[in-house]
């Protein structure tokens, strides 16, 4: 499982996150901490607030009893029984300013021994009569609610003798038990505004019962408070300083690391894209000193990057240039031709524009490099080369095609431009010191000129093969070796173009079927028997055949004659694989000499050898002379006869099979055209050399078939002079296959179709 | 008159092995107490009397007490009531003074019947300050035969303050003679601050210098008078009025009011050598 990487970024994000996650939660915890212990303390508080409030409600019934004790045994207080005639006074006054009672919260009352009070008409707030529950204890205390005041009665008994024997009569206290208990020193604990005696009016409660009945709130400890308060400004502070701290932290971290990582690394990605940092840049020195190295490092190893890219681009340009220059002539070769080409159509489409396409052939340069030799011949080649280099204009490019070939395309430019150019190229050809190669005989150059106006560029891909009909037409005698399409190539070739047989013949290429195949029987001499047949293609074609002679010279002005080839291999396959021609018959087939180097040809022919046991194949190589790479040819054609099938000169005695590659090339039959056998058995000077040719060929140990025989004065003197074979009218016209197979039939049946 | 002895108690002293305290009811519901020192029965009974305000605790008092104990002499040591019944403590200036001279010497009239119901027929009466003013007033009366002798120390007048005695005396009788009973704020001897009924201050009031020294001078028994020379609380001629009076008198040098450190020897020796020739 592949890991996922991390921005250096969201890393220092998420540890700045995590971190103020964990101070939160610190403070959390310190903030559940200080609740915990606030409530402790809050506890403490309420029991010091208790205790506190206990002892001060127990000192102030202390000090209430005392006072009482005090009152009871002071001798004033006896006085005021016996003698109460200025009671008043000792109530209102003396019992103060002799400090018996400490406050005026507290009053004493005195009271008969009939438990009458002294003095019952004077304003205060004393029972009249001393309570029962006061007689019979000395120290009788309780609480009352008086109107909402809260008064704490302390009863005490007088006596006039040590040994209380005699009883002068009761004294009572009473405090303001709110006003006294909140007058206490020493609360620290207790809210006094919260200290309440739950008593109803009217109700009067024992004081021992005091604490049952007393409530009270604890005062908020101001230590408690404080620390509160400081923790709580501490936590905020350390959460604010860390988040400050965070703040800048982050800034920091992305000024120090983020940024230069960042930067390093997007210089790490252009190194990658083949672009480099400018040098500003790298002179921006880093804070961390880690950093510093490593950009120094990565900016010395992407100098030392650059200068090896720099060295590998110019590398590259110079391979790039090798690989598309031709090593020979050092203009562009076939693969700067296709890129170029691909390129200016397609640069076309945004720009149209008119162009023509040139087309160099060297005439006769296979004789040149036969008869000079390989050296001489790279040699012209490199001279045609100049020449035409020179000849082009400064932008326009020359591509070496193969051998002697050369194209270039014009831009921008018009028919009779191209043809100035195309003048100018031969002229500067012709000037040419090809003697100084000790070539005596005139070099040329056939050109072929295509154009394609701006307005038609649909049909710029067409102008390769048209130019090459152009330069086919230049090359035929009696022209001037420029021809441009349209202008210069033949009417027919024009008119086939467009005409019904063109049609035909591209449908018959598209189409399977469309070929059909006659075979014209080949007869071995002596005895006239069949011994193989000739496949002779014709194109159905709405409902009827079109020849060879209408549709031939279309394949040849098109320069179709490969797949042309290849339509009648597919269909003599079929024809064979039918079973419909006898077995051990042979087979004669047709094929262009420009066929045989091509690769889909032979592996095609490899394909049909499976049919030589039953149907031993020939291979008729027309048009010898347009073979330019002799090499590949004779390699592939020993090839083919190491399969058993036998190699034929088709058309000898014409201009396209001189006897010259019949020497080079591995033929085993020679097939005499007509031309040649119609001079059989005439007695003139053409007749005798016909014979005489025949007789060294013969000796020469080829095979020699005698094509359109048509009288039997012919054949006779063919038979005579040694032809193993003969073909023509006279021993059988071509014609198709029989619908059923063989067996159906009488043997022959094919030669008398 | 209606007496009872209520108890006697013995002393938590060891030298008072013989001290019981003696409690008459002065008037309904106002008992009064005394130690009484029991002394040698051919010797006269002291009937010590303290001071303004105080009690037979008093230390002038009862160290002479005890000394004249030691010396064989009975002594009754009186605590006046004042109006207050078992008083036991010095009165405060402040409370209410219900009592008068008329009163106190009834008390010490009492208190020598009770000396003469234990036996005792010669008695002789100390004072001390105040005290020693009341029993002369007691003599100016109708003393008991059996009161013999008279010693007063550190005799003092019914002193007013800086208060015009004679304006004092009118208004007070005037107040009486209406009956007015509100409380009267006087100066009166020690006391700034003396809050008493008019009638019961006059009875104080009336027994100025001049009728303390009549008194004295016609007490009906010997006298003794026994005055520190550097008693603050006396008059200015006070000393020098005694001494023109010609009664026989000892200046203890250097003597306070109080006669109190090594001076309570000086007052305990003359007060012996007096009563040794009194019978």
């Amino acid at each position: 499982m592949a890991l996922r990487s991390f921005s250096i970024q969201h890393i220092a994000l998420a540890f700045i996150t995590g971190l103020l996650i964990l101070v939160s939660l610190i403070g959390g915890f310190a903030a559940y901490q200080t609740r915990t212990v606030t409530g402790n303390l809050a506890q403490h508080n309420q029991d010091a607030a208790r205790a506190e409030l206990t002892s001060a409600a127990q000192r102030l019934l202390s000090q209430t009893k005392d006072q009482a004790a005090s009152l009871a045994n002071w001798d004033e207080t006896r006085q005021q029984l016996v003698m109460p005639e200025y009671y008043t006074h000792w109530r209102d006054q003396r019992v103060y300013e002799s400090g018996m009672l400490g406050s005026a919260l507290a009053r004493a009352a005195l009271y008969a021994p009939s438990a009458n009070l002294l003095a019952p008409g004077s304003k205060q707030d004393f029972p009249s009569r001393l309570p029962a529950d006061a007689r019979r204890g000395e120290a009788a205390a309780w609480l009352a609610n008086e109107a909402g005041t809260i008064a704490l009665y302390q009863a005490f008994a007088v006596y006039g003798d040590e040994r209380k024997q005699t009883l002068l009569g009761n004294g009572l206290i009473r405090v303001d038990f709110m006003s006294a208990l909140q007058g206490q020193q020493g609360f620290h604990f207790a809210d006094m505004a919260s200290i309440a005696v739950t008593l109803a009016p009217g109700e009067a409660l024992p004081a021992s019962e005091l604490f049952s009945r007393l409530s009270f709130g604890a005062r908020p400890d101001p230590d408690q408070v404080r620390f509160q308060e400081i923790l709580s400004r501490t936590l905020l502070a350390l959460f604010v300083l860390l988040v400050v701290a965070a703040v800048f932290g982050l800034i920091a971290y992305d000024r120090l690391l983020v940024r230069p990582l960042h930067r390093l690394s997007d210089d790490i990605d252009a190194m990658q894209q083949g672009r480099f940092s400018d040098a500003r840049a790298r002179s921006l020195p880093l804070r961390i000193a880690e950093l510093e190295n490593i950009r120094r490092s990565l900016y010395d190893y992407q100098f030392q990057l650059r200068e090896l890219h720099g060295s590998l681009e110019h590398q590259n340009r110079e391979f790039h240039s090798q690989a598309r220059q031709d090593a020979l002539t050092g203009c562009h070769n076939r693969r700067a031709y296709d890129e170029d080409w691909a390129r200016f159509r397609e640069e076309l489409k945004a720009a149209p524009q008119d162009v023509a396409f040139l087309l160099f052939d060297c005439d006769r340069f296979k004789t040149i490099n036969d008869t000079y030799g390989h050296a001489k011949g790279d040699r012209v080649l490199t001279l045609i080369a100049d020449a035409l280099v020179m000849a082009l204009r400064a932008n326009d490019r020359l591509y070496r095609l193969g051998g002697d070939e050369f194209a270039t395309f014009l831009a921008h430019t018009t028919p009779a431009q191209a043809r100035q150019v195309a003048q100018r190229c031969q002229s500067l050809l012709d000037a040419a010191s090809f003697k100084d190669l000790g070539i005596n005989e005139p070099v040329s150059v056939s050109i072929g000129i295509a154009y394609c106006p701006a307005d038609q560029l649909a049909h710029v891909d067409e102008l390769p093969k048209l130019a090459d009909i152009a330069m086919y037409t230049a090359k035929q005698p009696g022209r001037n070796r420029i021809a441009l399409y349209g202008e210069d190539t033949d009417h027919g070739a024009q008119t086939l173009v467009a005409s019904r047989e063109t049609s035909a013949l591209f449908q018959a290429l598209a189409t399977p079927g469309l070929i059909e195949l006659h075979y014209q029987p080949i007869h071995a001499l002596p005895g006239r028997h069949v011994t193989h047949y000739e496949a002779l293609a014709r194109i159905r074609y709405q409902d009827g055949l079109i020849m060879p002679g209408a549709f031939l010279p279309v394949v040849g002005s098109r320069r179709l004659e490969t797949e042309f080839d290849l339509a009648v291999l597919h269909q003599i396959d079929a024809d064979l694989s039918s079973q419909r021609l006898p077995a051990g018959k042979g087979v004669s087939v047709n094929l262009s000499a420009q066929s045989i180097s091509h690769p889909e040809v032979i592996s095609l022919l490899l394909e049909l050898s499976r049919h030589n046991a039953r149907h031993p194949l020939m291979l008729e190589i027309t048009e010898t002379s347009l073979i330019t790479q002799m090499v590949e040819v004779r390699t592939y054609l020993d090839l083919l006869r190491s399969l058993d099938y036998r190699i034929a000169m088709d058309d000898f005695g014409t201009g396209y099979s001189p006897l010259r590659y019949l020497v080079d090339l591995p033929v085993d039959i020679v097939k005499f055209d007509i031309s040649l056998v119609n001079k059989l058995g005439q007695s003139d000077r053409a007749g005798k050399v016909v014979t005489d040719f025949v007789h060294m060929m013969k000796n020469a140990g080829y095979v020699l078939v005698a094509e359109g025989v048509e009288t039997e004065a012919t054949l006779d003197e063919a038979e005579r002079l040694g032809f193993a074979h003969a073909q023509g009218y006279l021993l059988g016209r071509p014609a198709p296959l029989p619908q059923q197979t063989p067996a159906a039939h009488a043997p022959g049946a094919v030669s008398a179709a | 008159m209606r007496a009872f002895l209520l108890c006697l108690l013995l002393s938590a002293l060891p030298a008072s092995a013989h001290a019981a305290i003696v409690r008459l009811e002065m008037r309904p519901g106002i008992p009064a107490s005394a130690e009484y020192l029991a002394g040698q029965p051919d010797k006269p009974a002291v009937l010590l009397l303290h001071g303004f305000l105080q009690t037979r605790t008093f230390a002038t008092v009862a160290t002479l007490a005890r000394g004249l104990n030691d010396a064989g002499y009975s002594v009754l040591s009186p605590t006046l009531s004042l109006g207050i019944p078992n008083r036991e403590k010095s009165l405060a200036c402040e409370a209410v003074h219900t009592h008068s001279l008329d009163d106190d010497v009834a008390e010490i009239a009492r208190w020598v019947v009770w000396l003469k119901s234990r036996g005792h027929r010669s008695i002789v009466l100390l004072g001390h300050s105040f005290g020693s003013m009341q029993l002369l007033a007691y003599l100016a009366g109708r003393p008991d035969g059996a009161v013999k002798a008279y010693i007063g120390t550190s005799l003092i007048e019914a002193q007013v303050g800086d208060t015009a005695r004679g304006p004092l005396i009118a208004q007070l009788e005037r107040q009486v003679r209406r009956r007015e009973r509100a409380l009267v704020n006087q100066p009166l001897s020690f006391c700034r601050n003396y809050l008493s009924p008019p009638e019961a201050l006059l009875s104080y009031v009336r027994w100025d210098a001049a009728r303390t020294l009549a008194a004295l001078k016609q007490a009906p028994v010997s006298t003794r008078l026994i005055m520190g020379s550097a008693d603050a609380m006396l008059g200015r001629n006070w000393i020098r009025s005694l001494e023109d009076l010609q009664t026989p008198m000892v200046v203890v040098q250097g003597a306070n009011h109080f006669m109190d450190g090594e001076h309570e020897f000086d007052l305990l020796e003359h007060s012996l050598e007096f009563l040794a020739r009194t019978r």
